[in-house]
């Protein structure tokens, strides 16, 4: 009987609420587990009808206590109270969430430990010993505010790594000053550009397949025809020098050759002979171009 | 431990009280009404009505059989407990802002405002242990306070002195009998109130909370300084557990302070220390306003507080609680222990 209750569909909840203008008589059922699920309707200050149930379980502890406790026990309510039933009543009695609160000798220490974020207190440790250093003068300061910016170069740029206590906006200067060359302190720096160097941008970039190539051996050829093939361009190339990679741009769709296409040789001589060589050439019925590929930006 | 949250209160709390068996709760706040609650599951018996201010101060008598109030309508009044009858009420010029019985229940002590002109004053009144004896009009004895107003009274053992506390800091010894004063002693810094002066289940000490931040152990007889509890906020409330040597402090930033003082967290935490060797062991947090009233329970199995919240929170201590003791403590019980297998095996 416990489980039918409770699989009562909420649908026909609303059905019954409209229908009935009683309150239906609380129910009290008794469950497996030994807990009784007391289920009870009143209306509220709208006109609703309010359900409430709620699930108990009853644990009898005895304790003995003294007669004049045990005669209070027995007493009448009385006052705003009086209506109360026995028991706690829920409007002005409920249990709060559950406290831990064991003494300690050393809480102080404990309490700190927990109070903080573990990522600040982690970054605090990895901080505790580092110094703030400036990169030029090495003196204790950050580099962006050193008077000798302008007029010296960093000493080397593997102090810029080991200085973990460099502020964000110190970072960020040394960033911009190493990879876009005249970026002003503070401003922002594209994802691309970050990092010291070129080579560390370059390895930053998505696409990593073609992270490696060499862009001073390769050629750009455009001009393409439609039908052309990617070992046509292979064997045309091939003659001046060896071919690391072929490129030809083709629509998803159809298949077709979009136009234009990428040559890289294993050797720049080679390139520039295959770059004088073919520009101009006549490859099925257009006359191809070729020039050296700009780096991407 | 799972606190009872009583919420019988629509305004701050005044003063909580424990009843001398432990079983009975008494709560007092600014809406005007009295609540009194078992202390064990938190069930509300009733409300006690006739008050027509804030009520600052409650105190029960040792039988548990009267209850007596003061408020900021300028009245005591004597309830009965069991009905919520209201049997006397004596009218005072200023607002009434502590009450005490004596340990035998026979006088009750009130402590008045200086307001209007008239100074702050101690009152006693002798009290007929009795809920239909008439109650007699007369003080039995008054002393003016005229250097600084109490704000906090008590009676020590055996009625002999009555203890005040100052809003300059200072606490007072009074004589019992004929209201002499005896001693006048800075015990708090300068010129920041007292707020609050519980005593040792024996009455032979007490504990003082201060708005100085600090909360002081002090000898009724000759009002030595035993202990002192430092703190990080300032103290509405004091008071002393039983079974184990603990005191809890409450206290908190006040809402109106707030912008007036660096401390940006309200510390709106019950805080344990240890009587003797004065360390703080534990905080209990839960109130969202300051903590104005703490109260031990007489039997030693729980500690209510009552907040500017409107909340009183009952707790219930576990088994930790109990079991928490300093190394030094627990060597000298397993000697005692040991001492006593000894004994009982000559």
């Amino acid at each position: 009987m416990a489980a039918v209750q409770q699989k009562h569909d909420w649908a026909d909840d609303d059905e019954l609420e409209e229908t009935s203008t009683e309150l239906p008589p609380p129910q009290k059922i008794t469950n497996k587990d030994g807990s009784t699920t007391i289920i009870e309707y009143r209306l509220n200050d709208n006109g609703q009808k309010v359900k409430t149930t709620r699930r108990i379980r009853y644990i009898t502890h005895r304790e003995v206590v003294n007669p004049r406790v045990a005669e209070r026990k027995s007493w009448t309510k009385f006052g705003l109270s009086v209506k109360d039933g026995a028991g706690p009543a829920p409007d002005t009695t409920s249990v709060g969430e559950n406290i831990i609160f064991k003494p300690s000798f050393n809480w102080r220490q404990e309490a700190k430990d927990e109070s903080k974020d573990p990522n600040a207190q982690a970054m605090k440790d990895k901080l505790k010993d580092k110094k703030v250093k400036c990169r030029i003068c090495n003196g204790e300061h950050f580099t962006a505010r050193c008077p000798y910016k302008d007029t010296m170069a960093p000493i080397g740029e593997a102090g810029a790594a080991a200085d973990v206590a460099a502020s964000a906006a110190d970072e960020a200067a040394a960033a911009s000053q190493g990879a876009a060359g005249a970026g002003k302190k503070g401003s922002y720096v594209p994802p691309a550009l970050r990092g010291a160097g070129g080579a560390a941008a370059a390895g930053e970039r998505m696409g990593g397949k073609y992270g490696e190539r060499d862009d001073l051996a390769t050629l750009r050829v455009t001009n393409v025809s439609e039908m052309a093939e990617e070992q046509e361009l292979r064997d045309m190339f091939e003659r001046f020098g060896r071919v690391t990679r072929v490129f030809l741009a083709k629509d998803r769709d159809t298949g077709l050759a979009k136009g234009f296409a990428f040559i890289s040789f294993a050797d720049r001589s080679d390139a520039v002979k295959a770059c004088a060589k073919m520009d101009g050439f006549g490859f099925r019925h257009l006359i191809l171009r070729v020039e050296f590929a700009k780096k991407a930006a | 431990m799972r606190p009872i949250l009583l919420s019988g209160h629509e305004r701050a709390l005044t003063q909580i009280k424990y009843n001398r068996d432990g079983d009975l709760l008494f709560s007092v706040s600014k809406d005007q009404q009295i609540c009194v609650w078992f202390a064990h599951n938190g069930e509300r018996l009733g409300t006690y009505h006739g008050h027509q201010g804030a009520i600052w101060t409650i105190d029960v008598d040792p039988t548990s059989t009267i209850l007596a109030s003061g408020s900021a309508d300028n009245t005591i009044r004597l309830w009965e407990i069991k009905t919520g009858r209201l049997l006397k009420t004596w009218d005072f010029p200023t607002a009434v802002k502590r009450v005490e019985f004596s340990e035998d229940g026979s006088k009750l002590l009130g402590v008045t405002e200086k307001r209007m002109g008239h100074l702050g004053t101690i009152v006693v009144l002798d009290i007929k242990l009795d809920v239909d004896a008439e109650q007699s009009d007369e003080k039995a004895m008054t002393i003016v306070c005229e250097d600084s107003k109490a704000t906090v009274a008590g009676w020590s053992y055996l009625s002999k002195y009555i203890i005040a506390g100052h809003e300059d800091g200072s606490v007072s010894q009074f004589d019992g009998k004929n209201g002499d004063l005896l001693y006048n002693i800075p015990i708090h810094e300068l010129n920041q109130p007292i707020t609050d002066l519980q005593w040792s289940h024996d009455r032979t000490y007490f504990i003082t909370a201060s708005k100085d931040k600090t909360s002081k152990l002090i000898t009724a007889k000759d009002l030595e300084v035993l202990k002192t509890y430092p703190a990080d906020t300032p103290l509405n409330s004091a008071t002393i557990t039983r079974k184990k040597d603990f005191v809890i402090l409450g206290g908190g930033q006040a809402a109106m302070d707030v912008t007036t003082t660096s401390a940006r967290q309200g510390k709106f935490e019950a805080r344990f220390y240890h009587k003797i060797f004065e360390s703080e062991i534990g905080r209990v947090r839960g109130h969202f306003g300051p903590l104005n009233t703490v109260a031990a329970d007489p039997t030693g199995k729980s500690y209510a507080s009552g907040g500017e919240d409107g909340y009183v929170r009952i707790h219930h201590f576990d088994k930790g609680y109990f079991d928490f003791m300093y190394e030094v403590e627990r060597e000298r019980q397993n000697k005692l222990n040991q001492q006593q297998q000894q004994t009982i095996s000559a």
